[in-house]
């Protein structure tokens, strides 16, 4: 009693915590318009643009079933090059992800702290004090590296791969993958982290070595969480994929590019439902793998 | 003792879909890579890592180091030059548009979300009890279709906005609206609109259901509920959620200056365009440091989220 009668006397407006984030998140917004500084004005379509909008949005309801203008021949049909870059970019997300979880999981291991520091779970290095300090340095390693590739944005590895070799579709794939890595690692390292530790005690107090505790103890207790996220990453990949078209990969991007440049509006959305489709389905079918997992 | 541990293992919770969706996976990797798309021997030819060669030894390297010796001097005013030109100015608009396009779709997700929650958008929310099967008058039946229909609508939309990535929305309506900030703005705040919305309507529901309906017992009315009861209860989740999506619209806001908004990526694609690449690794660079500083605050308001009652 008295103590709250103290924490109210303390707390002159009585908005609490959450109150206040609302209010800074509101002010910060109000400073970043003022920062912004973009008329509301330019939020109306631009001379001409009035068209593009009614012509691209009058598309919405009538995707294209074939192509808007004559193609040469021998051009395989809309519909088939729309699922032809859907595949296109699924293959492209799928390399992507079966590289960045291999790598994720080696740096995610090396960024967590259950092996390398808690003696209680027992990794080799967290006995000895010479190997100590080589783990926590290995560990401080890993997390700067794990930093910076996923810092940086994958449309961003794409632009500095596209400087340096020029244009060539493995290339996209290590643009998707490296920052996508890196956020596995990070994730993995917390997930393992996290997982309860009961199994891995009770099995070295019955005898088993630090790496068969951490593989048959710790490791299955954090399988199905970094299960579930991976595949949620996936469904992040494909869209990521997707965008990787605009730089001239032949993925969905590509194509919707393209077709608004030539002001094939109906053909857009042919190219825009397709995509929603897909992520959908993988949406629907990661959404259903999660419920198992979790539950 | 053995046998107890072969029927153990024998009745483990197996799953059938779990099973079919790790080997389907598999599959999909092994053909991804098997499919002829992604060629890895291009990469590896001569002619690209004669390209990489010559990237690294001439184009990554700031300017200045072309006809002079490294120094720290020379660099620190090669990156000052940068910074006080185009850097600071292209990164304080980065985050302003990130926070602006949160703030939106976070604004934009409180009025879908609750629309979408069937719990909430139901014809008889929190019913207490939904009794065993009666004769349902027709018009009570056809009001829980019409609230049915409410939510599914809604929540199609939000699952359209958040399938386009912002990338594609940004191409879209910078082509409608011409050259401003607005176009990355809307472009973020409609995707993560959509996601928001999923994530509030999904808090919604799965708030603990007594409280909720002992007051609809009590004879609240529905708006009454959902202002002063699923709101309140909601916003910590909400919130979390929100600092969570705005790490991804600082990195998203970086690149979505390569379309041609003034963001920290509209000097990245000026840099490429001119074939200044040591300016394009350091804008790149300062990038990351900015999404760095996104995660950063985003942790300390959600550390600062958890402590609260």
């Amino acid at each position: 009693m008295g103590l709250e009668a103290r924490a109210t006397l303390r707390r002159p407006f009585a908005i609490g915590r959450r109150g206040f984030v609302v209010l800074a998140i509101v002010l910060c917004a109000v400073a970043a318009l003022v920062v912004l500084d973009a008329p509301f004005r330019a939020l109306l379509p631009q001379r001409g643009g009035f068209a593009i909008v009614r012509a691209f949005f009058a598309a919405m309801f009538h995707p294209a079933i074939g192509y808007e203008t004559a193609v040469p021949a021998g051009t395989p049909p809309l519909f088939a090059e729309a699922l032809a870059a859907a595949r296109r970019t699924v293959v492209f997300a799928a390399a992507a992800m079966s590289l960045a979880i291999v790598a994720g999981l080696v740096l995610g291991f090396f960024a967590s702290t259950a092996w390398w520091r808690d003696p209680a779970v027992g990794g080799a290095g967290a006995r000895r004090r010479g190997r100590r300090a080589l783990a926590g340095t290995v560990w401080a390693a890993t997390r700067v590296l794990i930093v910076g590739m996923r810092s940086v944005h994958e449309l961003l590895w794409a632009v500095i791969f596209l400087a340096a070799f020029g244009l060539n579709t493995a290339s996209a794939v290590l643009a998707i993958a490296i920052p996508y890595a890196g956020t596995l690692a990070k994730v993995f390292s917390e997930m393992i982290d996290e997982a309860p530790r009961d199994s891995a005690i009770a099995m070295q107090a019955a005898g088993a070595g630090a790496a068969q505790a951490f593989c048959f103890g710790l490791l299955p207790r954090a399988l199905p969480d970094m299960c579930a996220y991976s595949f949620y990453r996936f469904e992040c990949a494909v869209r990521s994929s997707a965008v990787l078209g605009f730089f001239g990969f032949p993925t969905l991007g590509y194509s919707i590019s393209a077709a608004f440049e030539n002001l094939h509006y109906s053909e857009v959305w042919t190219y825009l439902d397709v995509l929603a489709v897909l992520v959908v389905a993988i949406e629907i079918w990661s959404g259903s793998l999660r419920r198992r997992f979790v539950a | 003792m053995t046998p107890r541990v072969e029927a153990l293992h024998r009745r483990r919770p197996r799953s059938r879909l779990v099973r079919w969706s790790m080997l389907a996976l598999l599959a999909i990797a092994v053909w991804s890579w098997t499919s002829g798309d992604i060629d890895v021997a291009d990469l590896l030819s001569a002619r690209r890592l004669e390209n990489l060669r010559s990237f690294l030894r001439d184009d990554a390297q700031p300017y200045p180091f072309h006809d002079h010796p490294f120094a720290w001097s020379t660099l620190a005013s090669w990156a000052g030059g940068l910074l006080a030109s185009r850097g600071i100015s292209g990164s304080i608009q980065t985050l302003a548009i990130s926070v602006v396009a949160i703030t939106l779709s976070a604004i934009g997700a409180a009025f879908l979300a609750p629309l979408a929650a069937r719990n909430l958008a139901a014809s008889r929310p929190f019913a207490p009890y939904s009794g065993p099967a009666r004769a349902v008058a027709g018009r009570e039946r056809a009001r829980a279709a019409a609230w049915r229909a409410l939510t599914t609508a809604t929540r199609a939309v939000l699952v359209f906005l958040r399938a386009i990535p912002e990338y594609i929305w940004a191409f879209l309506f910078l082509a409608m609206l011409g050259p401003s900030a607005w176009p990355a703005v809307l472009a973020l705040g409609i995707h993560n609109a959509g996601i928001l919305g999923k994530l509030g309507a999904e808090t919604v529901e799965n708030l603990e259901a007594a409280p909720l309906r002992s007051l609809r017992w009590l004879g609240s009315s529905r708006l009454a509920i959902a202002l002063f009861a699923v709101a309140p209860l909601a916003l910590t989740r909400f919130l979390l959620y929100f600092f969570y999506r705005f790490e991804t619209c600082v990195r998203e806001a970086t690149v979505l200056g390569l379309l041609g908004v003034v963001s920290l990526g509209y000097w990245i694609q000026d840099a490429r365009a001119r074939h200044f690449y040591d300016e394009m690794l350091f804008f790149v660079v300062l990038g990351a440091l900015i999404v760095l500083a996104g995660d950063v605050l985003s942790a300390v308001a959600r550390a600062f989220l958890r402590r609260a009652t």
